[in-house]
């Protein structure tokens, strides 16, 4: 056993050395579909690890350009000073690939400075994330070599935040809202994201091929919980008793579990309850009771920093459809349908993909 | 207490140099085997490798005893209780041969000393932890692992070793306190369950071990990003590290952590095994920072500096933590008076 096992482990070891990890033209005939996935309606048949990573890479686009937008003021392909010196790449981080052609990104208008942080903690918390973010897509760039797609294009405007806000119902109709006026702004607009990282790497953890690409995907969606587990802690932090801005996250919550449900396996082919089915599949920043006692004590009150399912505690996990109809605002889905390529909110001229890819 | 320092110091020394070298030298014969393309399939993580024996059973019953000592501890520091002897006993059916161990309190008590939000953060994460032994012992059915024998009391030789000064560390003594007691086990369930997932076999991926080993690993991560942000943020609140000496201590905690698995069997994100220098390029352990600007960065994910890529552990590395035992070749000690129950019991690297 010891033996074996050490070699295992060694193999993970070696592979998942960033400069082994390239994928690129592997034939993945023999690939093995976990069958509580193989109704995912739209996705072809024949993606490989590439078509995966590759729809990674496009969340990774998207999260690290809001991060580098809060922290710094800049997006991630033109670092500036202050990027740079918190340990951004100084020439930048490519946004050029194989597929597509670099999109650009819209944001809040002429600010170069970034979100007038008022905390140490908020605005160290926006650094750490913005660096991560940015190596976790040169990291999957590496991974997929020359496989690896353009940006898409990526709006974090005005516009979509207000849309998407008023669609969780934080703020009334015809309101605005973006996330780079105050520390709380940063949060709400960072706990968009990071519990849907969560899930989706979950979601695609079971379909990658190759053990180093799952223990690489492994790895980032520990960081992306560690991100979400950050970013819940400090709302919860800011907000104990739910009054302001951890009922929003309720909100952006449920809008999350109904994109969520109207893109599962089951809503969309009648397959048969799936763990992806599972609704919600989402929970905000508060108190719960929970569902049994401590021990052979009674039930208690709990807070809520970790998103996943009542009873057995796992995280969630998403297929792809369910992520892009998320991140999309619906535009994955209309009745009952998958429409690809998704469009709208954070992407509004969808993800780059290859000809099996995910879009 | 100081017989373990002694210990470490002493097997740290002489082994590493000799560990450090066999590692890389496993590693070289594998980038060998397996060419530059990296292009096997899942295939060499099966139920059955060739030479060595071990199911999915086997690696779902080593997450259980970690997740038996996480609740232990949780459970306590919430209640004053640990988990009901429906949790702990052995399945009806059970046919292994380990029997159902005790837990030694020492001092754990309900924390002391806690707010409302300080109280609901220690029930969830009890909770949470209380219902992961009843989803595995779940999964596992009759296959399931009673509890081995806990020892609660460990923590203060630990943080002894760890050179946290001061009065006897008592996690259960206040909330600062419990913070640096969950900060031991946080990272290490994180990186125990990465290390996990990619032992376990096609058939397993299948059965929604996989999904349910991951979806475990996440919510260990979220458990300690609370940690390391409540350390994190209390420490900026303060001023400095002085004026919050828990922070230092959770990074106390790290370097022993590291210290523990130093050149035991390689890192998996790493060829070379762990220096045992929390932060560096071949340690699989990530210091927190005391951010003093806005412009500086925190180190709440604990992550590979390089691609921001979370740590792995292998069940060696997991042992030598909660053996508190740097030792190859120990089979308990530590949380665990007499070893987990599991063919993994003993450290091998």
């Amino acid at each position: 056993m010891p033996k074996q096992e050490t070699e295992i482990l060694d193999d993970v070891i070696v592979r998942n050395r960033r400069k082994m990890l390239t994928i690129g033209g592997i034939a993945l005939a023999g690939f093995v579909l976990p069958t509580v996935l193989s109704k995912d309606a739209y996705a072809a048949t024949t993606y490989s690890d590439s078509d995966i990573l590759n729809f990674a890479l496009n969340l990774e686009f998207l999260e690290a350009n809001y991060y580098y937008l809060s922290a710094f003021g800049c997006t991630i392909d033109k670092p500036n000073a202050a990027a740079i010196a918190a340990g951004a790449p100084s020439g930048g981080i490519p946004i050029t690939g194989s597929v597509g052609t670099p999109g650009t990104v819209s944001a809040m208008g002429s600010s170069s400075t970034g979100t007038p942080f008022t905390t140490i903690q908020v605005s160290s918390y926006a650094v750490e994330t913005a660096i991560e973010e940015g190596k976790h897509v040169l990291f999957l760039q590496s991974a997929l070599g020359s496989s690896a797609v353009a940006q898409p294009s990526i709006s974090l405007d005005v516009s979509t935040w207000s849309a998407l806000a008023q669609a969780a119902g934080v703020i009334p109709s015809g309101g605005a809202f973006t996330p780079y006026d105050t520390d709380d702004d940063f949060l709400v607009g960072a706990y968009v994201f990071e519990d849907v990282g969560v899930t989706a790497y979950h979601g695609a953890a079971p379909l990658l091929t190759m053990s180093a690409n799952l223990s690489a995907a492994a790895g980032i969606l520990s960081v992306e919980a560690y991100h979400a587990g950050l970013i819940r802690t400090a709302i919860n932090a800011a907000d104990p008793t739910g009054t302001s801005i951890a009922a929003y996250t309720t909100k952006i919550s449920a809008l999350r579990a109904a994109l969520a449900l109207a893109a599962s396996p089951t809503t969309l082919s009648g397959a048969a309850a799936n763990p992806y089915d599972t609704n919600p599949d989402d929970y905000g920043v508060t108190t719960f009771t929970t569902p049994s006692g401590l021990g052979g004590g009674a039930a208690v009150t709990a807070t809520r920093i970790t998103d996943a399912d009542q009873t057995n505690v796992v995280a969630f996990a998403r297929t792809t459809t369910q992520v892009l109809n998320i991140v999309t605002g619906s535009g994955a889905v209309k009745n009952n349908a998958v429409v690809s390529p998704a469009t709208g909110i954070f992407f509004p001229a969808g993800l780059n993909a290859g000809p099996n890819g995910f879009k | 207490m100081d017989k373990l320092k002694e210990i470490i110091e002493k097997t740290f020394s002489r082994r590493r140099f000799i560990a450090a070298a066999g590692g890389v030298a496993a590693a070289s014969t594998v980038v060998g085997l397996t060419g530059c393309g990296g292009s096997s399939p899942h295939s060499p993580v099966t139920t059955t490798p060739t030479g060595g024996k071990f199911t999915d059973t086997d690696v779902l019953n080593f997450a259980l005893n970690l997740e038996y000592l996480e609740a232990q501890f949780y459970l306590y520091a919430a209640t004053g209780k640990g988990l009901s002897s429906a949790d702990t006993a052995a399945p009806s059916g059970y046919a292994g041969s380990y029997t159902e161990g005790t837990v030694t309190a020492g001092s754990a008590a309900m924390v002391a000393g806690t707010n409302t939000q300080q109280q609901d953060i220690i029930n969830e994460i009890a909770y949470e932890e209380q219902q992961h032994v009843r989803f595995l012992r779940s999964a596992l059915g009759s296959s399931a692992v009673p509890m081995p024998s806990i020892d609660l009391s460990f923590f203060g030789p630990l943080a002894m070793t760890a050179g946290i000064t001061g009065p006897t560390f008592n996690p259960f003594s206040s909330f600062d306190y419990f913070l640096v007691g969950a900060f031991i086990f946080e990272d290490v369930g994180v990186t125990a369950y990465a290390g996990a997932a990619p032992l376990i076999s096609a058939a397993g991926v299948t059965a929604g071990y996989l999904t349910a080993a991951s979806g475990i690993l996440a919510v260990e991560a979220y458990h300690a990003a609370y940690i390391r942000t409540a350390i994190t943020a209390n420490a900026i609140a303060a001023g400095s590290a002085s004026a919050y000496p828990y922070f230092t201590a959770a990074n106390q905690v790290a370097a022993l952590r590291a210290t523990l698995t130093v050149g035991n069997s390689g890192a998996p994100s790493t060829a070379t095994g762990n220096n045992g220098a929390p932060g560096s390029s071949s340690s699989v352990e990530t210091a927190l920072t005391l951010p003093t600007s806005k412009t500086q960065a925190s180190a709440i994910v604990a992550a590979d500096p390089t691609n921001a890529v979370g740590f792995a552990r292998n069940v060696n590395q997991v042992l030598h933590v909660v053996y508190g035992s740097p030792t190859v070749g120990t089979a308990k000690g530590g949380f665990f008076p007499n070893g987990v129950s599991s063919i993994f019991a003993t450290t091998t690297a």
